[in-house]
């Protein structure tokens, strides 16, 4: 093995570029949200923002760690650190519980959450076994003990019960479905139990990841979307119902995906592209009108039962919230994030998301980018999605540029997990996902968090740097 | 197998979620902006409004008559209580622990309640968030007694009000009161906000809206739990409140006072109108009430049943509302409109004969001013008939006729028989009746003079406010013109207002007064005058007496009750100050023996600013008239 002279190697600059803009980004957001004219300065400890810089100081620290050690080390002490996450997970459920959950380890302010390093513990495991020389993609043994690797934190998880991280831990799905493994055993095995059929594969077996993730996203945007119809001002008595514009943004997405797909694969694909597109359009219709007719069908309390999860309407008791406690907490960080405009209300203008008026609740954490986009406005906030896009991008090409297996699937992880906690955090920001209260990566308050994001992407980061040394 | 191409899934996921996330946020934050900046304004931007306190009033000679006293409510935020103490806290404001319980559950059930359609359950409307007043109206005495211990009671804190506070406690029936604004008010005019005070009775509803002055608006940031967070964009939109200007009244407080003090015991009016310029100096409605009952809230509750319960009527503004017959004051009328018509002269005379009305024993008069002086009935009798018979038609029934109609022109030009201008509200026009009265009544043509003759002494149909009478001796006063009688002089130094700028004729020439008005200084004056207790040392007062039989209809009988007493007057006789009318309800005897020296107190106390009359003072406040209950 051949070590770089160069202790930074080819350390990927753009990577690291938008780290530290995400972070300066939610830093100067948490000094806006929670400003306190007694305590003004930046590095004060009474106030979260001063809390929050000493937060990435200690990541920056850990970050710089993680770089100082040979990366074959993760590699080699998977198992202990993946075994030392499940007994962090399991010793934090006896813990006192705080706002209803055992994820709390240690005391107050500074206490840690295990189930955000727990993430990294089954990045890590799942990566080494997927890249063991005698693991076959194909194999129904290979998904069942990738399964597991991944249900186990899961379970200890959702004892405490955080349902924000279990939901973040189906992103490894994600990582599974890149690397091969199939489900296509499983469903091949229930599929041939009818007499007289005899599949040789499917593709809902092989595929059976994304469809899943469209099929449930799916579900959930025609609940929300479809209970509030699109009102027009201008002609009262005019309204556009919530299936209708499902309708139409499904055949948007189908002429965007199919026009993407011609451009990213080669002219003999895109006849197939088509078909895809016209297929999955036609399908996704269907499935939005059959959860549009069983959810009406359903009788009143169920119906209750699911809007309540899905935060359609909020249970009134012991909220303190004025108003209609329909909704609540959505409506208002969406009334924060429209209200912003075009460019934005200002720097420490937010009336709506600010933590002394307190509308938005939570305004620092599961929704700082309600505040990030009252101030900023549709510039602002499409100048977060962008990074966070091209961030992601660039972890997959990162990923896609690694010889070795371990370092990819890694890559993959970090990718999945950024994903779905952008992707949730800021779609129940927007009122397209359900209230899941995961932090905004690198953005929002917390310790935790900050930690686990700045060792996840310094860790890519170190593997990245030393890929030329290792042979695949 | 290589699987490379399922990186491509994974960025088409990337991109569309961020192509998603992209054009739902142009969407909300470009296409439906509106909808989300109206929404945010509701939820974090509070119109406040800011009520400054009403209009400070004073009388002509610049006393403070209403003014403003700052009062607090004890205001309470059920969810920032903690480890609320109900004993202790009871104990510092004189309740019971059970009381304080259930002061706090009265307020979430006063709250009401409404169909709530999310719960699809009727809940009230009280929130815990929310403050609301725990006891009401306090007065800083009582404050500063609780507010040092409120530290130890979390979610208890003082509020400042203002309500009014009337210094001299008389005049009531002319200030009015303040209550709380109905729904139908608040419908009609956007001023008004639940709990609003808004002028219920006398000047206070008349003026209303030069009272409330003009409200302020403050634009602030709110917190989900409504607390004021800062101003809104550094308070560019927002207005100050504007106090109503100082009202000054043309009332003189002392002698409204002094009145009420003499009418203790007694239903009945005085009304004072200064002659030259149409102003009211006091307007006494007997028996009345202190204006300062009916502050606030819970004086209201406690206080308006009992007045309105009241067999007395203290609410009742007899001056401008009561309507009486007028009985001898009303001859001074008919004599002038006898000589404009030209229907009898100066020096006229008709036997007292007493054949057809009863009379007192007195030589016949042998003029207008005698029989002024004696009040003589058969001369009046004699001629009003002249008035309303002229002999313009043959027939006696069609020459009444059109003689009444001429007779009653004549009184409305008066003031009487229609509503006078005056600015408060409750007035009433009293009746003249004329023509269509009597056909109405009796049928058309089926009455002359002969059956409608009681009107010639001012008994019968006739009837008149008392604020119209005191107009009456004003008109007698300056000698047949009187500006409408107003109480406001003025408003921030302009006034009053130009319609009572406008001098008001009547239809009698100036140059009959005199006649009379000699009569109504014998009348108090002259030995075998009616008003010899009207007289005043040093001041030659004009009067007219009047005794007002009444009857009243008992279990289907005509009862006689004891005579009203009253008494119309001015002084001096040249360059008057001071008309005035007094009428003392069904206090027996005549005009002369209550009304005219209860006036001439009145008159005296205004011109030299004293009495010296104790023994007609004693005698007056001492007396306990009108079948007191």
């Amino acid at each position: 093995m051949r070590k770089n002279d160069s202790i930074t190697g080819s350390f990927d600059w753009i990577l690291f570029g938008l780290y530290l803009v995400l972070v300066v980004f939610g830093v100067s957001t948490i000094y806006s949200v929670a400003y306190n004219p007694e305590n003004p300065s930046i590095f004060s400890f009474d106030e979260i923002y001063g809390r929050q810089m000493m937060w990435v100081g200690i990541s920056l620290f850990l970050g710089l760690l993680v770089f100082l050690i040979d990366s074959d080390i993760y590699r080699k002490f998977s198992i202990p650190i993946y075994l030392f996450c499940l007994a962090l997970l399991i010793i934090v459920l006896f813990m006192p519980p705080i706002n209803g959950a055992r994820a709390w380890l240690g005391i107050g302010p500074f206490g840690i959450q295990p189930g955000e390093f727990a993430k990294i513990g089954t990045a890590i495991l799942l990566a080494n076994y997927l890249s063991s020389f005698n693991v076959k993609q194909q194999n129904g043994r290979t998904v069942l003990v990738s399964l597991a690797i991944i249900a186990i934190p899961m379970l200890l998880i959702i004892l405490q019960p955080d349902a924000g991280t279990v939901v973040v831990f189906t992103a490894f799905f994600f990582v599974m479905y890149r690397e091969g493994l199939t489900f296509d055993p499983i469903v091949l095995k229930i599929v041939n139990i009818i007499p007289g059929v005899r599949f040789k594969s499917t593709w809902l077996g092989t595929h059976f990841i994304p469809i899943l993730f469209v099929v449930v996203f799916l579900l959930v945007i025609t609940l929300i979307v479809g209970h509030t119809p699109l009102l027009f001002d201008a002609y009262p008595g005019h309204e556009f119902s919530g299936y209708w514009r499902m309708f139409a943004a499904l055949l948007t997405t189908a002429i965007i995906g199919y026009l993407l797909m011609r451009w990213l694969f080669s002219k003999r694909d895109a006849r197939r592209a088509f078909i895809v597109a016209i297929l999955g359009f036609s399908m996704s219709v269907l499935l939005t009108a059959t959860v549009h007719s069983t959810f009406k069908s359903l009788p009143s309390h169920q119906k209750t039962r699911i809007e309540l999860w899905l935060g359609i309407y909020e249970a009134e008791e012991g909220t303190g919230n004025v108003g209609d406690g329909a909704d609540y907490n959505r409506r208002r960080a969406m009334t924060a994030v429209g209200s912003g405009g075009f460019t934005g209300k200002g720097y420490r203008e937010a009336n709506i998301a600010n933590t002394k008026t307190n509308h938005v609740p939570e305004c620092e954490t599961d929704f700082i980018f309600s505040p990030w986009a009252e101030e900023r406005g549709f510039i602002g906030s499409l100048v977060l999605v962008v990074i966070y896009s091209i961030m992601l991008l660039r972890i997959v090409a990162i990923a896609e540029r690694q010889r070795s297996k371990y370092n990819r699937v890694y890559a993959y992880c970090v990718a999945m997990i950024l994903f779905y906690h952008f992707a949730i955090n800021i779609g129940m920001n927007i009122g397209l996902v359900p209230i899941i209260g995961i932090p905004l990566p690198l953005f929002s308050y917390g310790g935790s968090s900050m930690m686990s994001f700045s060792i996840m992407i310094f860790l890519l980061l170190k593997l990245d740097s030393q890929r030329k040394d290792v042979l695949n | 197998m290589n699987f490379d191409t399922r990186k491509y899934v994974i960025i088409s996921f990337f991109i569309i979620t961020g192509l998603m996330y992209g054009i739902k946020l142009f969407y909300m934050q470009v296409v439906d902006v509106d909808t989300w900046k109206l929404e945010a304004q509701r939820i974090a931007e509070k119109r406040r409004e800011i009520t400054p306190p009403r209009a400070v009033v004073f009388d002509r000679n610049g006393n403070k008559v209403v003014e403003n006293k700052t009062y607090y409510n004890l205001m309470m935020v059920e969810e920032e209580m903690i480890d609320f103490d109900t004993l202790a806290f009871g104990k510092l404001l004189g309740m019971t622990k059970n009381e304080v319980l259930d002061r706090i559950e009265a307020i979430k059930e006063g709250e009401g309640k409404y169909y709530n359609p999310h719960t699809k359950k009727k809940q009230t409307n009280y929130q815990r968030i929310r403050p609301y007043a725990f006891l009401k109206e306090l007065t800083a005495d009582e404050m500063s007694k609780i507010a040092p211990h409120l530290d130890r009671f979390h979610g208890f804190y003082e509020e400042v009000t203002s309500m009014r506070n009337y210094p001299y406690s008389s005049g009531a029936n002319i200030l009015g009161y303040l209550s709380e604004v109905n729904q139908r008010e608040i419908d009609n005019d956007k001023f008004y906000k639940p709990a609003y005070k808004i002028g219920r009775a006398g000047i206070e509803r008349f003026y209303e809206k030069e009272f409330r002055g003009k409200k302020g608006v403050k634009y602030i940031i709110t917190s989900a739990r409504q607390n004021t967070v800062g101003s809104f964009e550094d308070g560019k939109y927002d207005t100050t409140a504007v106090q109503a200007k100082g009202i000054v009244l043309g009332l003189d407080i002392d002698l409204q006072a002094y009145g009420e003090e003499l009418m203790k015991n007694k239903k009945g009016c005085i009304v004072a109108i200064e002659p030259s310029t149409g102003e009211i100096l006091a307007m006494v409605s007997a028996p009345s009430y202190d204006p300062n009952l009916l502050v606030g809230r819970k004086n209201i509750n406690k206080y308006y049943p009992k007045l309105v319960g009241d067999l007395n009527k203290p609410l009742f503004p007899r001056p401008l509302a009561s309507e009486y017959m007028p009985g001898s004051t009303f001859k001074l009328l008919q004599a002038l409109i006898g000589m404009q018509e030209e229907v009898i002269y100066p020096n006229s005379g008709f036997p007292c004969n007493k054949s057809v009305v009863g009379c007192h024993n007195h030589a016949s008069a042998t003029s207008v001013t005698e029989a002024v002086k004696h009040s003589c009935n058969p001369y009046f009798y004699a001629v009003t008939r002249r008035i309303i018979q002229q002999g313009k038609k043959k027939s006696s029934f069609e020459d009444s006729h059109i003689g009444l109609n001429i007779w009653a022109k004549y009184m409305h030009s008066f003031g009487l028989g229609v509503k006078l201008k005056t600015d408060i509200t409750g007035l009433r026009a009293g009746n003249i009746p004329d023509s269509k009265y009597y056909d109405h009544w009796r049928g058309k043509g089926q009455w002359k003079f002969s059956a409608i003759r009681s009107i010639s002494i001012g008994q019968g149909e006739v009837q008149l406010t008392p604020l119209q009478l005191a107009n009456v001796a004003a008109i007698m006063a300056n000698r047949g013109w009187y500006y409408t009688p107003h109480f406001v002089k003025s408003i921030d130094g302009k006034g009053p207002h130009p319609e009572y700028l406008v001098k008001n004729r009547t239809m009698v020439d100036t140059k009959y007064f005199p006649y009379v008005v000699e009569g109504m200084r014998r009348c108090v004056h002259e030995p075998g005058g009616t008003a010899p207790m009207a007289r005043i040392p040093d001041v030659v007062t004009c009067g007219k007496t009047g005794t007002v039989e009444n009857f009243k209809l008992v279990n289907g009988r005509l009862i006689k009750k004891p005579n009203h007493s009253v008494f119309i007057a001015f002084a001096p006789m040249d360059n008057p100050k001071i008309a005035i009318a007094v009428f003392i309800e069904n206090s027996g005897g005549g005009g002369g023996t209550w009304a005219a020296p209860t006036a001439s107190l009145v008159i005296e106390r205004y011109l030299k600013g004293e009495v010296k009359s104790k023994a007609k003072e004693k005698r007056i406040m001492d007396a306990k008239l009108s079948l007191w209950k």
